[in-house]
């Protein structure tokens, strides 16, 4: 039941979680290397932030692209 | 199979299958040490880039290189072209299919059963999986389907196919690998961002951008349904050693027991056939096919 409900909500969310994780890590990554923004303590939350609207933008739309 | 009447004798499909049948029986060792060799480069790559041997583009480059070479031997592997039906054999079919699909993120099982069900209903914009791919406008939007990954739409293939009971299991067991992969995927973003990227899912991207360009899109545009009709032989500048030969790939579709680089010679024997059987583009084969870069400018 618990592991149903786990690959009902992965099936549902993955764009977002995706978004989340992997282009936030990518996005955080990025902006880390950055002099102009690299020293910023928001840094982090902006890019998993971002990761994160465009894994939800991505949900709704229903594509990537 | 029932003969047309229009076919003589002479190129019955019995003969056709004899012909076809003397090329299928080498043992395809080159395509075991690509699959096997591309995907120990690849992940070679990942120590030697994160202890600063190589540096990161250059990793890029050559996994992306890997990510080209990763899907043809899975594909031998699909229809068991390693064991060739010595089932002491079989367990190299799915070793090497697994193995070389790493570098391309995709688990084994799904490609293998949605790829009999290609062969099985090509050109069926119901049935094929890889319809959407040979019937869309141009290569671009090939590439951004790819990239988007809404040609491979897998779940509509489970409901199409739900009564077959095979292809569920296989569906089934492909599951657990691609969450898998997902999981590795998400752990080595979050401890290594910029190589995960650029090591695996970028060169993957590009990798099933060029296996489905190439394998799908070429060999199918403009075919239709029908044994002969489905795939064509088609030329273009690119010479055919940089795309896998996929100009070939019409010959696989009627005898994919073939082995990859047997094809070409394979064809020039069945050349006459193929003509008199009417398939696409069979008239424009050359008489030598065999280290032919078959190039059209």
């Amino acid at each position: 039941m618990l592991i149903e409900k786990f690959f009902d909500h992965i099936s549902n969310w993955k764009m977002a979680w995706f978004g989340l994780i992997f282009l936030g890590s990518i996005i955080n990554a990025v902006l880390q290397k950055s002099s102009l923004v690299g020293d910023s303590p928001y840094v982090s939350v902006f890019a998993f932030g971002a990761g994160a609207l465009i894994g939800l933008a991505a949900k709704i739309r229903g594509a990537w692209l | 199979m029932r003969e047309s009447p229009e076919i003589a004798a002479e190129f019955s499909f019995e003969k056709e299958k004899a012909i076809a049948k003397s090329f299928s029986q080498r043992f395809q060792w080159e395509m075991i040490l690509i699959g096997l060799g591309q995907a120990v480069i690849w992940l070679s790559l990942w120590p030697l880039v994160l202890n600063g041997f190589i540096d990161l583009w250059v990793g890029f480059l050559i996994a992306s290189l890997c990510a080209c070479f990763a899907y043809l031997p899975s594909h031998e592997a699909q229809h068991g072209n390693y064991s060739r039906g010595n089932s002491k054999l079989r367990w190299l079919d799915g070793f090497v299919g697994h193995i070389t699909l790493i570098t391309l993120i995709y688990p084994y099982h799904l490609l293998r059963v949605t790829h009999m069900k290609h062969h099985a209903y090509t050109n069926d914009p119901e049935k094929d999986p890889d319809y959407f791919n040979a019937h869309t406008s141009s290569v671009l939007k090939v590439i951004k389907n790819v990239l988007d990954g809404s040609t491979l739409n897998f779940g509509k293939y489970l409901e199409v196919f739900s009564a077959d009971k095979a292809f569920v299991n296989s569906f089934e067991k492909a599951i657990p690998i691609a969450l898998l992969y997902r999981f590795i995927l998400l752990v080595l973003v979050i401890i290594f961002p910029l190589e995960t990227l650029l090591l695996w899912w970028l060169p993957a991207k590009i990798g099933s951008v060029y296996t489905t360009v190439f394998f799908s899109y070429f060999p199918h545009l403009g075919t239709s349904t029908g044994r002969y009709q489905n795939t064509r032989f088609w030329t273009h500048w690119m010479p055919r050693y940089l795309n896998h030969s996929m100009q070939l790939h019409f010959i696989h579709h009627l005898h994919p027991s073939i082995g990859h680089y047997d094809e070409p010679k394979a064809i020039e024997a069945l050349k006459p056939f193929l003509i008199a059987r009417k398939v696409p583009g069979a008239n424009k084969i050359p008489d030598r096919v065999t280290l032919n870069p078959l190039i059209k400018i």
